[in-house]
């Protein structure tokens, strides 16, 4: 398919050469110096908070909210980071959001590209009702329908089971509406041109479509996994028993009635942050120019 | 609340029927055979929902001294988180969960609990306890009908740093005013290595000004009129606009922690719950805090006679859909007596059975500040409860909350704030 | 509205009257079902029966254990009468204008700073998102320190620069939402980059070359061949962003709480506390739906807007 040709990666985009004075040539080297420390530093302002966490988390439990803010503690408990796998199954905890997160994500690419393909790309009455009721359910907060969806699930038998947190997220209808999106940027006569060449709308979906998304793809698989790792009402309404929690449930234990272990949640957060960060780093090197390529109209 | 209209006859009526039947029968889920009651005469599985069961050691402190009594059962402990413990009760009971116990946190709760007929009544177990020595009880009076029996009673007390007092030359405090208390704290502040030390912290909850107002006022914080809160604003905006106490809103904004304020020496008073106690003895066995503790009474109204604070009381009630009820009544009977209240003052926690023996045992602890000091800081003369349960108590909390936060940051005055508080009170009330 | 939603230009269509076309039609809608179809059923059963029972529950008063009661419009006009309603729906109306622009440039220049090919950029990239994934304790704490009135660097450096009476941000009824703002935006810009970073990448690069042949500068190609290219993807976020600034909670429970006093009370959290806390399952689920619909006019709108700048 011609649509698939890779065009090689183009060199970035350069600024018109500039004249071959001494001081064009010591700006030439001064401004990806200077903007690489602007870079820099903003990175850093941005991680202020983060910061705070791994502050926190070598802390003793009650030197984590002094006022005001004491940034580098007395005394740096590195025990915290090995006190609290005893305390708490944090490896069975991280163990269950990860095949929940795993799960959730590939149902929801697999099932939402497909739905989209059928939003995008063919045409039949009612689809666009359809689609704005998609839409219309992601408008209505949680809070409002919670319990009424507890009590079907419940009926089902379904509560305290991994069932019901999968099949309540796998399926939203944000997967549905990126990936529409997506494909709606990708020509219609690229479609007609395959389907002359005798493919089925299957085939076009898998052959030609599915290639080309895959930036898109990688998006809804990075947030839908970050979303479902990070969510915690969900499966603290519906995951009764300990051994089916999660690791946001995990980090949570620490609370109690009157007051709450923040070292150890604190200590549990970094740690929970580091498998995003593996699949955010993985993840974004399909942000890359050459992906998509020729024959894709604006 | 409201009128529900009369559905009118004919296919409006018909339509409209049909809708409420379609949403009941999807929607109720009571009674639909899930609380088949189960044979219990042979051994029984209890399950009992309760909050953060491993930081809670109170829980199964009862479970052990139950299972003990009683070979026959095992408790099963139902987890939950204690910060969202009321939104997935609300939600189980909603689906009609069969768990046999549920913990009561607090007695708003419950009466709304209570009132839809998710509890199973208990006032024949409650009969002859009215006038005991079972505190609290009377809060879980519905009507003639209790659905809950507290084991466990918290009230407010005064926690002070002795170090901090020697060091500056004050006496302990004892039975103080208010006033005192202002002075004492005031005397007490100071800057110590660069770090500020505080005379007192106050939490930010309104119970810090509300409801130990309304108990020492025979005030009542629902009626609308909150003239009584006046003198204890005045005190609490004093203390921190003299720097005596943290000001509310960096303690709001900075999420300061009461526990962080006490254990690490930057307060030398804390007006705090029993609760704390048992947090406390944890961080010195622990080795966490170093701090050099004591207990007095909550300071008073200049004239008042004998000690009146403030508390509300924890309980267990029987789940309406109980699989397993004549066990889940002897399990609410057991901890509300003798013999619960002896295994959960064995862990630090003050039960809602208040005899001496039990002041005794709970003032001998280990790492309690010993002498007379502390037995009479443990036994006030009245406990009035935290808040008063009525229909409107959530709304009217809301409502207080709010206008606390604008009194306690400067934006409104006292009066102007006690003014917007009636009137809000009152719209709701009418 | 059947054609609200279309992007691309109709193609002319023949009013169905053939058989052959009637069997095309017939066709298209099977296939077009067939592959909605697998999300459809989940999503059906497991969402919009839930969503739909709630809005039937907006014309009944119920206590989520006893069964239901008809009451009609009732809860619609406790609302006009109910004065958190009011403040909520503004506050609501306030943080979604403050937060959507906002997030959205923030979102987009992140996107375009980050989308070449420099060394690092992964760096940049994952220090983009961490916002997102922080605790949100850890972000409530820290922006409430830097916008601490007295001691707080915003203020201090507000005062450096000659302002004389800097805001009281988080303690303060009139700048309580600025600050939870700005700090909303700064947690989720790094969010909607991802989705523009993806839209990026069907920009196709011969685009650029052709526009540089012709001697445009950065700013042109930006304004002429980024902009138009991103149109699916601003509309996604667009649309998000409208609903997520609608439906906002957890952020503000964290941060404020709502406070001081009402100033940031939003709808979401009036949805949660009437139902779940206070047990007027009924009310608030005639919150949400008010809610849905205005949340559902403005995207209607947006799709409108959208179809005619595409047209």
């Amino acid at each position: 398919m011609t649509a698939l040709d890779h065009a090689p990666p183009t060199a970035p985009p350069h600024d018109p050469p500039p004249p071959a004075t001494a001081r064009g040539r010591a700006w030439r080297i001064a401004r990806p110096v200077l903007t690489y420390t602007a870079m820099v530093v903003v990175a850093l302002l941005v991680l202020v908070p983060f910061a705070w966490m791994l502050s926190a988390a070598l802390k003793r439990d009650n030197e984590v909210f002094t006022v005001p803010i004491q940034w580098i503690p007395d005394e740096l408990r590195w025990s915290n980071f090995v006190e609290i796998w005893d305390r708490i199954p944090l490896a069975a905890y991280l163990g269950n959001s990860l095949f929940l997160s795993v799960t959730i994500t590939l149902l929801q690419v697999l099932t939402g590209s497909f739905a989209a393909y059928g939003f995008a790309k063919v045409r039949f009455p009612g689809r666009n009702a359809l689609f704005l009721m998609y839409i219309g359910t992601i408008a209505v907060p949680w809070q409002a329908y919670m319990v009424p969806q507890y009590i079907m699930m419940q009926k089902m038998e379904l509560t305290n089971t991994y069932w019901s947190i999968i099949l309540l997220q796998a399926f939203g209808a944000f997967g549905v509406f990126l990936m529409r999106q997506y494909y709606t940027s990708i020509p219609d006569e690229l479609c007609e041109a395959a389907r002359i060449d005798g493919l089925s709308e299957y085939g076009i979906y898998r052959r030609i479509i599915l290639p080309l998304s895959k930036p898109a793809l990688a998006s809804l698989a990075l947030l839908t996994f970050v979303s479902t790792w990070n969510d915690y009402m969900g499966p603290f309404i519906y995951l009764t028993s300990n051994e089916l929690w999660t690791v946001q449930l995990g980090l949570r234990s620490f609370v109690g009635q009157y007051d709450a272990e923040y070292a150890m949640i604190m200590t549990g957060a970094v740690l929970s942050v580091l498998p995003i960060l593996l699949v955010f780093l993985l993840g974004q090197r399909y942000f890359i120019r050459g992906i998509a390529t020729t024959g894709l109209k604006g | 609340m409201m009128t529900p209209n009369k559905p009118r006859a004919g296919r409006r009526g018909r339509v409209r029927g049909a809708l409420v039947g379609l949403t009941a029968l999807s929607l109720v889920a009571a009674g639909c055979g899930s609380g088949e009651p189960a044979d219990e005469s042979g051994p029984v599985t209890l399950s009992v929902a309760v909050w953060n069961l491993a930081g809670t050691p109170e829980f199964q402190a009862v479970f052990d001294a139950f299972e003990a009594a009683n070979p026959d059962v095992t408790v099963q402990p139902v987890d939950i988180l204690a910060a969202d413990y009321p939104t997935k009760v609300t939600t189980m009971l909603a689906g009609g969960d069969t768990t046999d116990v549920i913990t009561m946190k607090n007695v708003i709760d419950y009466a709304r609990y209570a009132g839809r007929g998710q509890l199973a009544d208990v006032t024949d177990l409650a009969k002859g306890k009215e006038n005991g020595d079972l505190a609290g009880l009377d809060a879980f009076d519905q009507e003639g009908k209790y659905f809950a029996l507290p084991y466990r009673q918290d009230f407010w007390l005064l926690y002070y740093n002795k170090k901090m007092f020697d060091e500056a030359g004050v006496a302990h405090p004892e039975n103080m005013t208010w006033d005192q208390y202002a002075d004492t704290a005031k005397k007490l502040t100071k800057e110590a290595d660069g770090k500020k030390v505080y005379g007192t912290y106050h939490h930010t909850w309104r119970s810090v000004v509300h409801a130990i107002a309304a108990a020492q006022n025979d005030g009542d914080q629902i009626t609308g009129d909150f003239e009584f809160f006046a003198d204890q604003y005045e005190m609490a905006l004093d203390l921190q606009k003299s720097g005596a106490a943290l000001d509310f809103g960096s303690a709001t904004s900075q999420q300061a922690s009461y526990r962080t304020m006490f254990e690490t020496g930057a307060t030398a008073m804390l007006p705090m719950g029993t609760w704390y106690t048992a947090g406390i003895l944890a961080a010195k066995k622990k080795g966490d805090s170093a701090v050099e503790w004591g207990i007095a009474p909550m300071p008073q109204r200049p004239g008042a006679s004998g000690v009146t604070t403030f508390g509300s009381p924890t309980a267990f009630a029987v789940n309406k859909n109980a699989k397993h009820t004549e066990t889940a009544r002897k399990f609410v009977e057991f901890a509300a007596g003798v013999e619960g209240a002896k295994a959960i003052t064995k862990v630090g926690v003050l039960p809602a059975l208040q005899t001496d023996e039990i002041t005794k045992l709970y003032a001998s602890l280990e790492g309690m500040p010993s002498g007379e000091q502390t037995t009479k800081a443990l036994s006030p003369d009245k406990t009035v409860l935290e808040m008063p349960v009525s229909e409107h108590t959530a709304d009217v909390d809301t409502i207080l909350k709010e206008e606390h936060d604008l009194i306690m940051v400067g934006e409104k005055s006292v009066e102007e704030g006690i003014r917007t508080m009636r009137d809000r009170v009152k719209k709701v009330i009418d | 509205m059947a054609n609200a939603v279309t992007h691309t230009k109709p193609p002319p269509e023949a009013p169905p009257r053939g058989p052959a076309q009637r069997r095309r039609k017939r066709r298209n809608t099977l296939i077009g079902w067939s592959f909605i179809l697998p999300n459809f059923l989940g999503f059906a059963l497991f969402t919009l029966v839930p969503v739909i029972a709630a809005f039937a529950l907006a014309f009944m008063e119920w206590d989520s254990y006893r069964a239901p009661e008809w009451i009609g419009l009732d809860n619609f006009a406790e609302m006009l009468e109910d004065e958190n309603f009011r403040v909520a729906l503004g506050n609501t109306l306030y943080y979604a204008a403050g937060h959507i622009p906002l997030t959205m440039v923030a979102a987009l220049g992140l996107a375009i700073v980050l989308n070449r090919k420099i060394r690092g950029v992964g760096f940049f990239r994952t220090a983009a998102f961490f916002p997102y994934v922080t605790s949100l304790v850890a972000v409530a704490v820290v922006w409430n320190m830097l916008f601490n009135p007295t001691v707080g660097p915003v203020n201090q450096f507000l005062g450096a620069i000659g302002v004389g009476d800097p805001p009281g941000w988080v303690a303060s009824t009139d700048w309580a939402m600025p600050a939870v703002i700005i700090t909303s935006v700064w947690r989720d810009m790094g969010y909607y980059m991802v989705l523009y970073l993806a839209g990026l990448q069907s920009i196709p690069e011969e685009y650029y070359e052709a526009a540089r042949v012709d001697g445009a500068n950065a700013w042109h190609r930006f304004w002429h061949i980024t902009l138009p290219s991103l149109r699916p993807t601003t509309f996604f976020v667009l649309v998000m962003l409208t609903i997520q600034s609608f439906k906002v909670l957890d952020l503000i429970v964290v941060m404020t709480n709502g406070g001081p006093g009402r100033s940031t009370l939003v709808l979401s959290q009036l949805v949660y506390r009437e139902g779940i806390t206070e047990g007027h399952f009924g009310y608030s689920s005639a919150i949400a739906l008010v809610l849905f619909v205005i949340v559902l006019s403005v995207t209607v709108l947006q799709f409108r807007l959208n179809e005619r700048r595409n047209a």
